[in-house]
């Protein structure tokens, strides 16, 4: 195919990308996908990658972080079992993605009910039994946000992992992101998670980097579907090398009485951009989103979050805490959108932030649109230095000037990762989380 | 133990304390009295080294060590406790929890190993009682939600898992009712012993019937004017402190 009229430089690049890798992507699976891929492409190039000019990438200048000496080669991984048995967490079910490829040699299934499929996208998508076309990129089309076009027309495979109507998924399934190798590439992985009727799932995202001695960008989008009374617990660890910059981009679908709660800790990484977009599609679904993110000098993490309350009688939970060090960038754009029918809905969101020093940076934009007349919704910002007369006190009690604040900032992620239930876990990310304040 | 000379501070550029001297030995319970802007918490504030007040001259020696060369942490673990006026509240950090980490980096300035689990338990339960404090209140973030009277009765409690050799007490007395008072006040006169030393700082005499003290100083304008013993109290509490402004506010400075 080709596309018509190119309209922005940097797409050309990606355009050539897409015609050369036609029998690869994901619309090799199936024709639906394929139309949806070429969509996909023209949509993007009229855009291209997106700057400052773009309002959702205000703060956030892709440019800097992606151009055209990327490549879109797949590279066959060099990574041994050994590699890569440090990342896994608890004896959890361990699905290892090296740059968005599942590598099953690599991976931990032996645990994996076998209720619950996991498999690749590609085979998923081909099959049509697990899941259909139609719901691939279902709810990302109106966004309107170029890099997910850009995975959308470039995606050759990611993982599917579905659960079982009323099926409870005791354990919970970890997926390892690992970005590896000596290539400066950009990576589309593209997932897709479905919870069924009635079941239960949590999911484990960690996003490390092994080996890795160039620059990589990962743009990956997972689409996640919460069924009718599903409950899915969702953490994220986002732990790169500062050579991987990272888009994350999860759009989840919630019906009448899921339940959704997700926790994303940052904490590492060049650049992380991470839009989570939640859009509740039935009555008396419980949401809950927290997220903590650190910077420190150099870097810079941007969190967008969406949450569209589409019908009545909802509550969602928002709470994302950023610690800022010297040097470092934080950004937080929380929009709550309420629309006319959603009567009753209950929306809250709140952000909190710590600078630590006068290079520190924060932006932060909460945003409520509400159309609907009986609702209870609010949102808040806070953002400053540590208090000094907590750390005067604790200092007075024989604790160091240094201590005083790694406590104080301990205090202040303690309520994002209690929030994560499962014990291995929440240990493993408060060890990170301690090594990074302190 | 603690030798006060000649102590000149400004905050922001005013002089507070005006040449103020004050020598505490072992053993002793020192009361600082006077009205309010008389320096008493300056006072209080530059032993413990908060930053924002300049010492413009004079000296702080605590065993014969320069106080103020220490940071604020370095002081506590020399053996000096501060207990504030206003405890401030810390969401998140258990009172528990920053007492283990206080004790140890105490123990571990003097080279000593960490306390053992149950040693700092058997401690924990020892000392609460001395403060009737509840164990709820231990178990949950500094401060947070507590009343006026438990507030202070936390700082007690964190003097008396300390242990220091110098113990300064910022209005204490303050916001208390009779009750808190004395549990406050029993809970310091169980801690009184012949190798620590008091310096409790009021505005009123009453605190001063529970701890009874050996010495009694009045600070006015940025230095003490009068020293003597508990009937100082007495006297300042029948006749208020005009008496004191009146007798030296003529002072040149």
């Amino acid at each position: 195919m080709s596309v018509a009229t190119v309209k922005k430089d940097t797409a050309t690049k990606w355009l050539e990308e897409f015609e050369n890798t036609a029998a690869n992507r994901l619309g090799a699976s199936n024709g639906e996908i394929k139309v949806k891929q070429e969509k996909a492409i023209k949509d993007f190039s009229e855009i291209g990658i997106p700057d400052k000019k773009l309002e959702d990438f205000k703060y956030t200048n892709v440019r800097l972080y992606l151009n055209d000496e990327f490549s879109v080669k797949r590279i066959a991984t060099r990574l041994k079992s050994s590699d890569v048995r440090h990342l896994f967490i608890g004896g959890h079910v361990s699905i290892v993605m090296v740059n968005g490829r599942f590598v099953k040699e690599l991976s931990s299934l032996k645990n994996l009910p076998k209720e619950v499929t996991v498999k690749n996208l590609f085979t998923a998508l081909k099959e049509t039994t697990q899941i259909e076309a139609t719901q691939f990129n279902g709810q990302l089309e109106d966004k309107n946000n170029p890099l997910v076009m850009l995975n959308t027309a470039l995606a050759y495979d990611g993982i599917f992992i579905s659960v079982p109507e009323n099926f409870e998924c005791k354990g919970p399934i970890h997926i390892v992101n690992i970005s590896a190798g000596n290539t400066k590439a950009l990576y589309n992985p593209r997932n897709m998670i479905k919870v069924g009727q009635g079941a239960s799932l949590t999911l484990i995202e960690s996003y490390q980097s092994v080996e890795l001695s160039e620059k990589v960008f990962t743009n990956s989008v997972t689409e996640v579907i919460v069924e009718k009374n599903a409950t899915l617990n969702n953490y994220i660890l986002q732990d790169e090398d500062a050579l991987a910059t990272q888009n994350n981009v999860h759009q989840v679908t919630v019906s009448t009485a899921g339940k959704f709660n997700n926790v994303t800790v940052s904490v590492n990484g060049g650049m992380v951009r991470n839009d989570l977009n939640v859009a509740i599609n039935g009555e008396n679904c419980e949401i809950h989103m927290h997220g903590l993110f650190i910077a420190k000098d150099g870097q810079h993490i941007d969190n967008h979050t969406l949450v569209e309350h589409n019908v009545a009688n909802c509550y969602s939970n928002e709470l994302y805490k950023g610690v800022i060090f010297d040097g470092g960038t934080g950004v937080f754009n929380g929009k709550i959108y309420v629309k006319q029918d959603a009567q009753k809905t209950n929306a809250y969101q709140s952000n909190k932030n710590i600078l630590l020093g006068d290079k520190a940076t924060i932006n932060t934009k909460p945003q409520l649109e509400i159309y609907a007349d009986d609702v209870k919704c609010s949102h808040g910002t806070t953002t400053g230095m540590l208090d000094k007369e907590a750390l005067f006190y604790l200092q007075t009690r024989g604790l160091n000037e240094t201590l005083a604040q790694k406590v104080l900032l301990h205090a202040f992620t303690q309520e994002i990762s209690d929030n994560i239930i499962d014990d291995a876990f929440r240990k493993y990310i408060e060890q990170k989380i301690e090594s990074h304040i302190a | 133990m603690l030798e006060i000379k000649n102590l000149k501070v400004s905050v922001e550029g005013k002089q507070i304390l005006k040449g103020l001297n004050l020598t505490v030995n072992k053993g002793e319970v020192h009361a600082i009295m006077g009205p309010n802007g008389a320096g008493k918490s300056t006072l209080a504030s530059v032993i413990a080294g908060r930053e924002e007040y300049e010492v413009e001259d004079g000296s702080i020696l605590f065993n014969g060590k320069d106080m103020l060369e220490l940071s604020p942490d370095e002081r506590a673990k020399e053996g000096l406790f501060l207990a504030f006026q206003y405890p401030i509240e810390i969401p998140g950090v258990t009172t528990i929890n920053f007492l283990k980490t206080a004790v140890n980096e105490i123990r571990a300035y003097k080279g000593q190993e960490p306390m053992e689990a149950k040693e700092f338990l058997a401690r924990l339960k020892e000392k609460q009682k001395v403060v009737q404090m509840d164990t709820n209140l231990t178990g949950r973030s500094v401060n947070e939600g507590f009343s006026g009277g438990e507030k202070k009765r936390n700082e007690i409690f964190q003097m008396a898992m300390l242990e220091p050799q110098l113990a300064v007490l910022d209005e204490t007395d303050s916001g208390l009712d009779i009750d808190a008072l004395r549990i406050v006040a029993q809970g310091v006169n169980s801690l009184r012993s012949k190798k620590n030393a008091f310096l409790v700082i009021t505005h009123y005499q009453r605190l001063l019937e529970y701890i009874i003290p050996d010495f009694v100083h009045v600070l006015f304008d940025g230095r003490i004017v009068k020293s003597g013993t508990k009937e100082l109290a007495l006297e300042l509490e029948s006749k208020g402190y005009d008496w004191i402004k009146k007798e030296f506010s003529e002072i040149p400075a």
